[in-house]
């Protein structure tokens, strides 16, 4: 690991003037640092100066009239730990226990997963589920865009060199919704693939998103579409299903083959949304 | 926990032992390898001077150092830098030494290295598709060949009734120990010294010789705590690296593999093919066949001792009449094919109770019941022709039978039961010496080996000389020394610590106990005891205080010594039915029978083990919790074998995952609970009729698993590891005939 500055800047203003007086390429951004440090070890980094964000006030989250908006350096475990966020959010809820372990999830943030933007992340098909905005600052301002649209390609976002993610807001709290992954390995693996539902009372209507598929997670239009109205019936369940299965996104890697994929999807769509109308559930 | 319940408990838990990667010396350099770009290829150039010039740093290749060179022990051609060819990927073709890390880091990238990449073979299939014929003995892609029989075999296949065809691939896997390799050299006038995280201080020094071409005389190996090593630090690897480092340098040098360079440079167990076919007449089975095609990565020719062993595995504990062994040892560009957790053998159980399991329906019978009856008893003869001495794997199967159907009785939908069988012998074959000095507040073991974690040292070897000589394991301390003082002693490998190492403890107890009787004046059987706070000497009838025995020298001297020595012989095995290679008698028998409940997602071939049992033939307890933890940690590691491990090669040779992110050893919330039930009574070779337990646990876990998959699905897996996108495939496909490729019925 070669040596580097590492500055823990006080304000938003002081982080935006080092990100804006550095170099491109000699600046790295430590959010929780479960990706970054390894970066580092390996070598695959090898930035002058480190901008640690922990001291800005970014840490926290609050619920909105409706919505929820996530200070994009809040540690994943503190998110965890608001017992509204699974009765409020279970997607979210769900997604967020299944990344890493407890160690992990005790440094890693939201703002650090959608900025490192990895095609097999479990947060981003929820947050893309919930339509999520991403609030963006930078020295000449902010600016606010749709998840989609922030996502480029595997690892590759909209956010500017000089750019910071300020803040991730979901619009419309979804207690129906959830999430559901599958692995080689239940715990700590990377998911080979994640299917993310979210009905819209607001816009009635489904939201269904597919992760773990490179180059990155994506909606699923057509497959909302089938599920149709708030409840459906079993031939609109195994039609979204199909409709899922076939989706171009799914590919194969080498962590899972297309087949293997396309099986996982329609089966997990079919389990999640069956999920979110499980009795005792409130009503949409 | 107390001194006596896991000494090195609280020194651990405090952070206070010194692991090989945490060696640090004053004025030490840090060594870096350059490894090779290509799987295969000549070396044009290795250009180390833009390396040499950069500040206080010193780089070795082949040019440096091939006078010295003798040739590593078995590899007699291959020094540790390659001067002409590469043969696999991140082979070591030069190092450096700088005064940090970045500095050493940086003087690497700056070595030059030309090559003409030649095409790399990292797939034994593509080498051989189809079964090789007897004239691929001559290739030079064929490191070793075994066969051995008895009887016609194609005969007794025509006769048979029903003849049971398949084919099982099973994966490579790496060791994953926590400590990656790490050691320290230092190279002062004549004398070689290194610092190093073994399981074997004297095979270090042995290996150092030969390969630096220097006498083992001028060479100390000290052993570090050993953070885990599973096999993978049975030889050396760094340490004649390190060394000759460390003689350019004229310093110490620190060389540590990083994570990633542990999995590709890590002589790790490498893919098999096997091929069998059974023949079954009368219900009984009356012919086997057995062909075995093994990576052995870049292995050199003569190197058939993983073949002709892991090939008597896949026969199984199992009788036979007519059979027939063939293997093949492969070698393709990749690291050589290094020792893993009983190498091969809970591959080769996997293989072996799958198919017999297939045998089984395949003639309409039971497959617990099919094995139960073709299973050894004491006095049976293996297929090569050795008598079966006491071997507790019927009674263990029995225990194993009788949980599966309690829990058989409560099964929920969706979840199956199986049953593995394994068997090993415990490797007292390779010999060891220990000391003993007494004085009178304790008795200490001094001898060479280092505890890597499994409590086979510092709990295995106090409890047998505590038992021998009556003393509490309070008063008895088991001391490290290095090769310059320590007596010799073979390695913490083969589960034989206990077995071989305790008996050369056994004997030194007993030669130290009858010195005693001596002192006393003959008066019968002689034991230690704590009385007070000294020791004491009794024998029928009188006690006497040790200080009292003790000459004035010996009380001068650090007390009364004695030595012990093991060398354990093997049976014998019938030669008229090996017709080529090395195939290897056992030294005991030991095995376990296990049980798994598995509850299978049939949609996405996903198993959870829900519950697991063990019952782990062992000859006699030592140290119950030290035993129980033996037999957990190897069902764990065998659920990583069975169900998440393997490392992928790419079709060019490079390993794809070098890293536990895509190589899936288990983790806490994936393991079941685990019932340990030991199987006494069945002695062994060890001190007191033990047997060895490092390897024996692991051995069935593949097979159990599978077992319990195929009871809860139908699906007939053939491949290891049982991911959960076979499975899916398997079932996908329409519930595949449990009996194989092709089953012939008459």
């Amino acid at each position: 690991m070669a040596a580097y500055v590492l500055v823990a800047p006080a304000s938003e203003s002081e982080a935006l003037a080092e990100l804006a007086a550095a170099p491109e390429g000699t600046i790295a951004v430590l959010a929780g640092g479960s990706d970054l440090l390894l970066d580092l070890e390996e070598g695959l980094r090898a930035p002058r100066r480190v901008v640690s964000l922990r001291r800005l006030p970014w840490r926290r989250h609050r619920w909105l009239s409706g919505g929820l908006e996530i200070g994009s350096t809040e540690p994943l475990a503190d998110l965890e730990a608001d017992p509204e966020l699974a009765a409020r959010c279970p997607a979210l809820a769900q997604a967020i226990a299944a990344v890493g372990s407890p160690a992990l999830r005790r440094q890693a943030t939201v703002g650090g997963n959608l900025g490192r933007a990895a095609p097999a992340s479990d947060l981003i098909p929820v947050l893309l589920a919930l339509d999520a905005e991403v609030e963006l600052v930078s020295g000449s301002g902010t600016r606010s865009l749709g998840l989609d649209r922030f996502l480029r390609a595997s690892r590759v976002t909209a956010l500017a060199p000089t750019e910071l993610i300020r803040s991730v807001r979901c619009p419309e709290v979804r207690t129906r919704s959830a999430y559901l992954w599958q692995r080689v390995r239940p715990s700590n693996d990377i998911s080979q693939i994640g299917v993310a539902v979210a009905w819209s009372p607001g816009e009635r209507r489904w939201r269904v998103s597919l992760g773990g598929s490179p180059p990155r997670p994506v909606l699923a239009e057509d497959a909302a579409a089938e599920l149709a109205g708030p409840n459906p019936g079993e031939t609109e369940l195994a039609r979204a299903s199909e409709r899922l299965a076939a989706h171009p996104a799914l590919v194969t890697d080498r962590r899972a083959s297309d087949e293997h994929r396309r099986r996982l999807a329609g089966t997990l769509l079919d389990r999640a949304v069956r999920a979110t109308m499980a009795p005792g559930r409130p009503a949409p | 926990m107390s001194r006596a319940g896991r000494p090195d408990a609280e020194t651990k838990l405090r952070g206070a032992v010194e692991f090989g990667t945490d060696l640090a010396v004053p004025g030490m350099r840090w060594g870096v390898l350059v490894l090779a770009p290509a799987a295969h290829g000549r070396i044009r150039r290795v250009d180390l001077s833009a390396a040499r010039a950069l500040p206080s740093v010193v780089a070795i290749g082949a040019d440096d150092v091939g006078p010295l060179v003798g040739g590593a022990k078995g590899d007699p051609d291959r020094p540790p830098f390659p001067s002409r060819e590469i043969v696999y990927r991140s082979q070591p073709i030069a190092a450096v030494a700088a005064p940090s890390l970045a500095a050493a880091r940086e003087a690497a990238k700056a070595v030059r290295v030309e090559v003409d990449a030649e095409p790399a073979v990292a797939d034994l299939e593509r080498l051989f598709p189809e079964w090789p014929g007897p004239q691929a003995r001559a290739s030079p892609q064929v490191a070793a060949h075994v066969l051995a029989h008895r009887g016609n075999v194609d005969r007794a296949l025509a006769e048979a009734e029903t003849v049971v065809a398949e084919t099982y691939r099973t994966a490579g896997i790496h060791q994953v120990a926590l400590e990656p390799h790490a050691c320290v050299a230092e190279v002062t006038g004549d004398r070689w010294t290194v610092r190093t995280s073994t399981q074997s201080p004297f095979g270090v020094r042995e290996d150092v010789a030969s390969i630096l071409g220097i006498p083992e005389a001028s060479i100390d190996v000290e052993g570090t705590w050993v953070g885990g090593g599973f096999g993978g630090k049975g030889a050396s690897m760094l340490e004649p690296y390190a060394l000759l480092l460390a003689r350019a340098a004229g310093a110490p040098v620190r060389l540590a593999l990083t994570y990633r360079e542990e999995f590709l440079l890590g002589r790790s167990t490498l893919p098999a093919v096997v091929r069998l076919e059974t023949g079954v007449r009368s219900g009984r089975i009356v012919a086997r066949r057995v062909r075995l095609l093994l990576d052995v990565g870049t292995s050199l020719p003569g190197r058939d001792f993983a073949t002709g062993y892991a090939i008597g595995f896949l026969l199984g504990p199992y009788r036979t009449d007519a059979f027939e062994v063939e293997g093949f040892a492969v070698r393709t560009n990749k690291p050589p094919f290094g020792p893993h957790r009983a190498p091969l053998a809970p591959q080769a159980a996997f293989v072996a109770e799958s198919h017999l399991a297939a045998v089984a329906r395949a003639v309409g019978q039971d497959p617990e019941a099919f094995r139960a009856d073709h299973l050894w008893a004491d006095g049976s003869t293996t297929p090569l022709g050795q008598r079966v001495g006491p071997f507790g794997l019927a009674a263990a199967l029995a225990g194993a039978r009788a949980r599966a159907a309690a829990w058989r009785a409560e099964l929920p939908a969706g979840h199956g039961v199986g049953i593995g069988l394994g068997f090993w012998s415990t490797g007292t074959g390779a010999g060891g010496e220990a000391r003993l000095r007494l004085d009178d507040r304790e008795l200490v073991v001094e001898q060479g080996e280092r505890e890597i974690g499994s409590g086979s040292v510092l709990i295995g070897l106090a409890e047998v000389a505590a038992r021998r000589t009556g003393l509490p394991r309070e008063r008895i301390r088991v001391n490290y020394l290095g090769t310059a003082t320590a007596p010799f002693d073979a390695g913490v490998f083969g589960s034989r610590t206990v077995g071989a190492l305790g008996r050369a403890v056994d004997d030194a107890a007993g030669s130290l106990l009858a010195d005693l009787g001596r002192r006393m004046g003959e008066v019968g059987p002689v034991t230690l005891a704590l009385e007070g706070d000294g020791l004491v000497a009794r024998g029928p009838g009188v006690t006497r205080p040790l200080a009292e025995l003790l000459t004035p020298h010996e009380r001068a001297t650090g007390g009364l010594r004695a030595a012990g020595r093991h060398y354990g012989v093997a049976g014998e095995i019938d030669a008229s039915r090996v017709v080529e290679g090395g195939f290897y008698a056992y030294h005991d028998f030991t095995g376990a029978a296990h049980v798994a409940e598995v509850d299978v997602d049939p949609s996405t071939g996903g198993v959870q083990v829900v519950r697991y049992a063990a019952f782990q033939d062992v000859g006699a307890v030592l140290d119950r919790p030290a035993a129980q933890a033996q037999v957990e940690g190897g069902v764990v590691m065998g659920l990583g074998t069975a169900l998440t491990e393997e490392a992928v090669w790419s079709d060019d040779g490079r390993l794809t995952n070098p890293g536990l992110l895509d190589y899936r050893i288990p983790r806490m919330p994936d393991v079941p609970p685990i019932e340990v039930v030991f199987v006494e009574g069945y002695p062994g070779a060890g001190p007191f009729g033990a047997k060895g337990l490092g390897e024996p646990p692991i051995i069935p876990v593949p097979a159990t698993v599978a077992a319990a998959i195929e009871d809860a699905t139908g699906a007939h897996l053939t491949e290891l590891p049982l991911s959960p996108e076979r499975l899916a495939r398997a079932l996908k496909a329409g519930r595949p005939s449990r009996s194989a490729d092709a089953a012939r019925r008459r």
